[in-house]
């Protein structure tokens, strides 16, 4: 130590902190493996709960703008009255769960199926007649009620009359429903599973931190010993320990945000390609919010990991 | 505060049939000097850390320094133990630290400003005879000298009570006189100075106080003792 070292920083408070920032530092080096270990267990733990996070917030969008879109069409025979079509498209018009209800006629489906299958022409040179029924187009104040508002036209009396197939009315009604629910179920599948791997991996990054704390407390014995001999207080014996586990988590943490937002910057761009008429995509403000929840995440983390050490293995 | 260590009627059991101490009652004033006697397993070791609360009496009150034992709160315990300077047989420095580093290394922990260590310790360093071995480590040590590091890193902070467990017990009998005597000049400070050991020269030579440990049972008290009869 020469004299110019002990010359700074001469209040108390200066020691402690350059001390902690000392004792993390060297003990990092001394269990450099263990300390590995548990970052990169940490790394992994964090970016899984950053990534389910982010598709979450990605497949709500979807789901969202898939639920805007929801629409009931029902389908007309060709030969429906005009007087019943019209006076359905007045009633449903009455209906408080109902924004719009558009008539498409025959002419006009079968444009759209036109530019739908654009891509395909040969499909459209095999039609030498419309086949296509025209329909009316009931779209939701509330895309929840979708289900309901099918029971209501089923339950029509106009409705059997103008349906495209009035023996089996089910079939001239179509509406999104069931890919929404479908949507649902499989995003609720994979928070299961997302949500069981990342218990397991905090589970192992606590268990690495405890043995990094471990060894260190082991490393350290003689100096605590000392420690306490000439009575340092508690919390001054612990708190390198606890920084120590902090500061791998920390690492972790940001570490796993770096990835994060490399793999949106990577992969948002191709699917907005891919996917034009989805919205997809995460705005600077929710990347954010997904750094402070994983900071947070690993803050706790590293306090409980080296507190279970502390309590187990430095008897004060 | 008159007394500096009060033991009445201290049990410490730690298994179910022999008591390591039984029926203690000691008082020894500030600025006493005593030497604790007694074979190993008379119950010595259990009187020093009843002391440094390291462990609590069976039965009985214990107050050290002012503090009662029995009422003293765990996270407390630190602040008792810088009262009390400890040396002990193995000397417990850190052998990556100098001198210097030993003894500053127990004011930094205790949190004294860089300021403080770099004015005490030199002087305590100077005090027991060693300003020239200040950036020694201790491998380039004798073991009289290792042992006047931990007694400058024990008194460093000036507490009112130095234990000192076995401390001569690794040095040759001249070594162990100057250590001896350095023990008195930091009594003669005003400090008191327990020491537990079975040095029956030292002892006999000192003609200090004497408490002697049998089985755990206080057998004789005496000023100006000598270490004992026949055994």
């Amino acid at each position: 130590m020469s004299s110019a070292t002990r010359t700074e920083g001469s209040t108390a408070m200066g020691i402690n902190v350059g001390y902690f920032a000392k004792e993390s530092v060297v003990n990092f080096r001394r269990n450099w493996v263990m300390s590995l270990g548990a970052v990169i267990t940490i790394y992994l733990s964090l970016l899984l709960v950053g990534l389910s996070i982010a598709t979450g917030i990605i497949i709500d969008d979807i789901v969202q703008s898939v639920e805007d879109k929801v629409t009931i069409q029902i389908f007309l025979k060709d030969d429906a009255p005009t007087e019943d079509v019209q006076a359905l498209q007045a009633q449903l018009l009455g209906d408080e769960l109902v924004q719009t209800v558009d008539y498409v006629s025959k002419e006009e489906a079968l444009d759209r199926f036109k530019e739908d299958m654009s891509s395909s022409p040969e499909i459209l040179d095999t039609l030498n007649d419309n086949p296509l029924p025209a329909s009316l187009d009931v779209s939701l104040a509330d895309p929840r009620t979708v289900q309901e508002m099918v029971d209501r036209i089923s339950g029509n009396e106009l409705f059997p009359k103008v349906a495209d197939r009035p023996d089996n009315p089910e079939e001239s009604l179509k509406y999104g429903q069931q890919i929404v629910d479908r949507l649902f179920s499989f995003t609720r599948m994979v928070r299961y599973v997302e949500i069981a791997f990342v218990g397991m991996l905090a589970l192992v990054s606590l268990i690495f931190i405890n043995n990094t704390i471990r060894l260190a407390i082991y490393a350290r014995r003689k100096e605590i010993g000392i420690m306490r001999l000439v009575g340092a207080s508690n919390g001054f014996i612990r708190t390198p320990f606890l920084m120590e586990g902090v500061i791998q988590s920390l690492v972790g943490a940001v570490l796993a945000i770096l990835t994060v937002t490399g793999v949106q910057a990577a992969l948002i761009p191709r699917l907005r390609e891919a996917l034009p008429f989805l919205p997809v995509g995460l705005t600077t403000g929710t990347l954010v919010q997904i750094a402070a929840v994983l900071i947070g995440a690993s803050v706790a983390i590293g306090l409980a990991g080296s507190g279970f050490a502390l309590r187990r293995y430095l008897k004060v | 505060m008159r007394y500096m260590i009060s033991m009445r009627g201290v049990e410490k059991f730690y298994g179910a049939d022999k008591p390591a101490l039984a029926d203690v009652n000691v008082e020894i004033e500030q600025g006493e000097f005593v030497f604790l006697v007694g074979h190993s397993g008379s119950g010595k070791s259990t009187f020093i850390k009843l002391l440094l609360r390291e462990i609590l009496p069976s039965k009985g009150q214990i107050t050290v320094a002012g503090q009662d034992m029995l009422k003293l709160k765990n996270w407390k315990v630190p602040y008792l133990r810088r009262n009390i300077g400890c040396v002990f047989q193995d000397f417990k420095l850190l052998p990556n630290k100098t001198s210097y580093e030993n003894v500053a290394f127990a004011l930094e922990v205790i949190g004294k400003s860089k300021h403080v260590i770099r004015t005490q310790v030199p002087e305590v360093l100077r005090l027991v005879g060693l300003d020239e071995k200040i950036d020694s480590y201790p491998h380039e040590l004798s073991g009289g000298e290792q042992q006047r590091v931990s007694i400058a890193r024990a008194f460093v902070n000036r507490p009112p009570l130095l234990l000192a467990d076995e401390p001569t017990g690794n040095l040759d009998p001249a070594t162990s006189l100057g250590i001896m005597s350095l023990l008195n000049r930091i009594n003669k400070t005003g400090t008191t100075v327990l020491v537990a050991t079975h040095d029956r020269e030292m002892v006999d030579s000192m003609r200090k106080r004497v408490i002697a440990l049998e089985g755990g049972h206080v057998i004789r008290d005496q000023n100006r003792g000598v270490y004992g009869y026949g055994d």
